[in-house]
């Protein structure tokens, strides 16, 4: 049977059945009811503007995410040298910045800079060479972070540059203060190689003030950075200091990274909270001594960073909290004990932390067959001439990073800034910059303020180089300028650590990197704060079909005849890529 | 082919012969089988639809509207306070003109909570503009979503087709599967003369000032009058394809009938038996089930019930403090009527209480034995 479909309305009604716009919504220009301008805006991740080191972590997580690690290496170098080091021993305050702390955990982008590095040395990735174009010649003093950072960065941009360093090899406190377990060495030598590739010329065993004239330096280059650090331990005060057993801990730790015997005998004492009394005992761990930790105040008060706390507690490392060394007991000539005296907390001192009360009659004695005295460091001036302005234990520097004599500038320990490596390549970048505008004959300030990120002193490279041309706005995004609608929650990736029980015999590497899958899925953690990233939401969301995707696929436009400002792609966007303008 | 099929696996195939180009669907009991038969035919690329999983029947309804105002045939289902859920969307669909159909397995409404059948649920969405047809069979329920689509798509309003929760979406039967090529033959492509496309952008449902507002209502209400039509006439095409047809009003055993038993749904398959009992007692009894409620056959209800006696009609639901809504709906059309039947009210079934053979017994024989109707509608199998 053949049948034909029957239409069963005949005549088709003149006006449409639903309410439509028969003419198209083309036709009404809604832009004319506008009057907030939404506008694609990148702006600072607060990762970035908590990088003492400025690098562009924001896109170096969004070329990490893409599986880009090159990529993300060049990002990284473009503002330091030294990714592989600061992935093993920077204190990460990124993480401490990151906007998912807020959410889950911080993304743990600490080890995902180590990744990177590691990935680009495995791949056998290396800086392009550099011409020396520009006539000027530079002088760093000193190759610790501060130091490379400087000349590697001054070698970039095309000076000529020497570096001069007292010790035998370089890399200053990375090589002399860092115990092998947390930097292995062979890590250091290969990221200074890299920078020496750039022609740095390396002067070691160049001591200023011995080796080199002050007079010599200033006549022979156009500009210098003093980078030489804190290295003058100071001393414990009170009785039998100078018996045989008593060293300053950064000593001891020089002399075992330099590989010398040290013989400390059986029981160590280990005086201070910080960082080197850290790395000190926990290095007198590994020549198989007894390290015992003490300190004046509670763990509360230590200035040593949590890490390495907890790594010593892990270890199993001593610590004798609320107890201040009176006096050294000496027998022989020799260290035999320490007296000290318990400790109870006063109120708050001038830096917040509550100051230890001795309380009368409370000394015991410890037996012990060394001391090392690791209650802090300040610089050596002796080789600087008198006319250099100094304040309080630190040469005076202003903003740019200038001392008090012209194009001699400072950075690092020797310098007051807190005493971390990537503070150290921040300064000596800034100088970079600082000497390049003053050779530029610019206005340093000026010429250094589009590389901010944020306002924590953060400097980029790359964007004063840009001169801010790469749109970027310097404020930050926080969490509550993100969507966190459009985020799922997801455990964070850390490094794995060797056992506690197999680290008290040898400086062996304790963590490990993250896996490549552990390292894509922690960069696709990472939320691209104030970055767009093309996800498509605004072009998803807009009512009125404004928005689009440029021609060159890198971003979206807005049609402003049809956009009428309803800002719901501000809203929608989960990263605060998009602001709003108030337009007449 | 012939296939037992539950009326849930029966819809799925009619469904899928429909060829749906989008199906969102959020899971609810007793219409879960339904969407997740579907969700498996999308998957395993039986059917080339984009399942959308939603969070809300508000968004299952708002979803499909969206689809299908761009030019896709949609389908999704519920049951109960989903259906309560879409309330909203409802009316957006039917005053959008969009022909969205989609099954409702009738449940009752709590409170008391309840998943059982009654018809409370489609029955307080009869005046959101949507055509509705109440299905007797796992056989009716396939095929009446063939001719729900091909009827929406020709008069522009979405299709609501029912069938009762458990005692016909979880029961099987024999039910013959058409061609795939036959239901195409049956059933074109959907091509609405008006659909959003980001090509050529127009804004469907601007805002309709007063002066308009009302003709868009008439206008609608006339496409439901010509509904009426259009479904008779594909009901014809389709029996004329496929072998079966239904009709507006089922009638059994009704050419001389004095007493007719009126209801909807599987109540009807249950009197079929007491009607026969009663034809062997020599009384003369008929059985009428009404298959289309919306738009209201009122000339076929006149038309019939004008040579009958009285009417003995079972509502599977109650509007509070009126009485039944089926007796309503039979009351007011019997207005225009120039002899009336008797109309006797009954209202059993909620809830999923069971309509067995002595219930409809029970009603017959009410309304044979008394003289006059009460004034209320008697309630069937209520403890003292």
């Amino acid at each position: 049977m053949k049948l034909k479909q029957q239409k069963v309305i005949k005549k088709q009604p003149a006006i449409p059945p639903m309410a439509l716009s028969l003419e198209g919504t083309r036709a009404t220009r809604t832009g004319t009811w506008r009057y907030l301008t939404p506008i694609y805006q990148n702006k600072a991740a607060p990762c970035n503007e908590g990088c003492p080191a400025g690098e562009d972590i924001e896109a170096a997580m969004i070329l990490s995410g893409q599986e880009d690690y090159l990529g993300a290496w060049e990002k990284i170098t473009r503002e330091n040298p030294l990714p592989r080091v600061c992935g093993r021993v920077c204190f990460h305050p990124c993480e401490k910045a990151c906007n998912r702390r807020e959410f889950d955990e911080p993304a743990s982008i600490n080890a995902l800079e180590r990744f990177v590095g590691d990935r680009a040395f495995q791949t056998g990735k290396a800086y392009a060479p550099v011409q020396p174009k520009k006539k000027e010649k530079a002088a760093v003093i000193g190759s610790g972070p501060a130091g490379l950072s400087c000349a590697y960065h001054l070698a970039s941009l095309g000076y000529r540059v020497t570096l001069f360093e007292a010790e035998a090899e370089l890399g200053g406190m990375l090589r002399y203060g860092i115990p092998a377990y947390r930097l292995p060495r062979e890590v250091l030598d290969q990221e200074i190689r890299n920078i020496l590739s750039l022609g740095v010329e390396a002067r070691p065993r160049t001591r200023l003030g011995v080796d080199l004239k002050w007079k010599d330096l200033i006549k022979g280059f156009d500009a210098v950075f003093i980078s030489a650090g804190a290295w003058k331990s100071l001393p414990l005060g009170i009785p039998g200091e100078k018996a045989a057993g008593v060293m300053s801990g950064l000593e001891f730790l020089r002399k075992v990274n330099s590989g010398e015997t040290v013989d400390l005998g059986a029981r160590v004492a280990v005086v201070g909270g910080g960082n080197t009394a850290m790395d000190a005992a926990r290095s007198v761990l590994r020549l198989e001594a007894k390290p015992l930790i003490l300190y004046r105040r509670t763990k509360e008060e230590m200035p040593a960073w949590e890490e390495e706390i907890s790594e010593a507690e892990e270890e199993a490392i001593e610590f004798l909290f609320l107890s201040s060394p009176v006096r050294i007991v000496v027998a022989d000539g020799k260290v035999s004990g320490i007296e000290c005296v318990k400790n109870i907390l006063g109120p708050p001192g001038k830096d917040g932390r509550r100051e230890p009360r001795p309380v009368a009659g409370s000394n015991f004695t410890l037996p012990v067959d060394s001391i090392l005295s690791c209650i802090g460091e300040t610089p050596d001036f002796s080789f600087l001439p008198e006319s250099l302005k100094k304040t309080a234990g630190a040469v005076f520097v202003n903003e740019t990073g200038e001392t008090s004599l012209p194009r001699v500038f400072a950075g690092g320990d020797i310098v007051d800034q807190p005493r971390t490596v990537s503070h150290a390549i921040g300064a000596g970048k800034k100088a970079a910059m600082a000497m390049d505008a003053s050779f530029r004959g610019k206005d340093v300030a000026e010429a250094l303020s589009p590389a901010r990120w944020g306002e924590k002193g953060s400097l980029s490279m790359a964007r004063y180089l840009g001169g801010g041309a790469d749109g970027t706005a310097p404020e930050v995004v926080r969490f509550s300028d993100l969507n966190p609608a459009y985020f799922q929650r997801r455990r964070r990736k850390s490094k794995e650590k060797l056992p506690a029980a197999e680290r008290a015999s040898d400086f062996r590497e304790i963590n490990a990197g993250l896996s490549a899958a552990e390292a894509l899925e922690e960069a696709k953690r990472c939320f691209n704060c104030g970055v767009c990233n093309l996800c498509d939401n605004c072009f998803l969301f807009c009512p009125d079909m404004a928005i689009a995707a440029r021609p060159d696929k890198q971003g979206y436009e807005i049609n402003l005849e049809y956009c009428k400002g309803c800002c719901i792609c501000v809203e929608e966007c989960p990263r605060g890529a998009i602001s709003v303008e108030v337009r007449k | 082919m012939k296939k037992l099929l539950t009326g849930n696996s029966a819809i799925t195939y009619g469904v899928t012969l429909c060829r749906p180009q989008v199906i969102s669907a959020y899971p609810i009991t007793p219409q879960t089988t339904i969407v997740e038969e579907l969700s498996e035919v999308c998957a395993d690329g039986r059917l080339q639809a984009k399942f959308i999983r939603v969070e809300s029947e508000h968004s299952a309804m708002a979803s499909a509207a969206a689809a299908c105002a761009a030019g896709s045939r949609v389908f999704t289902a519920t049951s109960s306070h989903g259906l309560a859920y879409m309330h909203e969307m409802l009316h957006w669909v039917s005053g959008s003109r969009l022909p969205v159909v989609m099954v409702n397995a009738n449940r009752a409404l709590g409170a008391p909570w309840n998943i059982w059948c009654d018809h409370s649920d489609s029955l307080s969405q009869r005046d959101t503009g949507w055509i509705q047809m109440y299905c007797q069979s796992a056989q009716e329920a396939l095929d009446t979503i063939l001719q729900a689509y091909r009827l929406a798509e020709e008069v522009l309003l979405p299709v609501m087709v029912m069938v009762d929760g458990f005692f016909l979406s979880h029961t099987s039967d024999t039910v013959d599967v058409p061609e795939a090529k036959a239901v195409d033959r049956f059933l074109p492509p959907f091509k609405p003369r008006y659909k959003i496309s980001p090509d050529e952008p127009h804004t469907f449902n601007i805002s309709a000032d007063p002066s308009l507002f009302i003709s868009f209502k008439h206008a609608a209400q006339k496409s439901m009058e010509e509904a009426k039509k259009a479904a008779v006439l594909v009901d014809r095409e389709f029996k004329a394809r496929f072998g079966r047809g239904y009709g507006l009003l089922e009638k059994y055993r009704c050419q001389d009938a004095e007493v007719v038993f009126f209801t909807m749904g599987t109540a009807a398959s249950t009197a079929r038996e007491v009607i026969e009992d009663f034809r062997r007692q020599g009384k003369k009894v008929g059985l009428c089930r009404l298959r289309m409620f919306r738009p209201s056959p009122m000339e076929e209800l006149v038309k019939f019930f004008s040579g009958v006696k009285k009417v003995a009609v079972l509502d599977r639901d109650n509007s509070l403090g009126a009485g039944g809504i089926v007796a309503q709906e039979l009351k007011a059309a019997l207005y225009a009527a120039p002899r009336k039947p008797k109309v006797y009210e009954f209202i059993a079934g909620l809830g999923g209480k069971d309509i067995t053979p002595e219930t409809i017994r029970e009603t017959i024989e009410i309304t044979l034995k008394q003289g006059n109707p009460g004034s209320h509608p008697v309630w069937m199998g209520v403890q003292a």
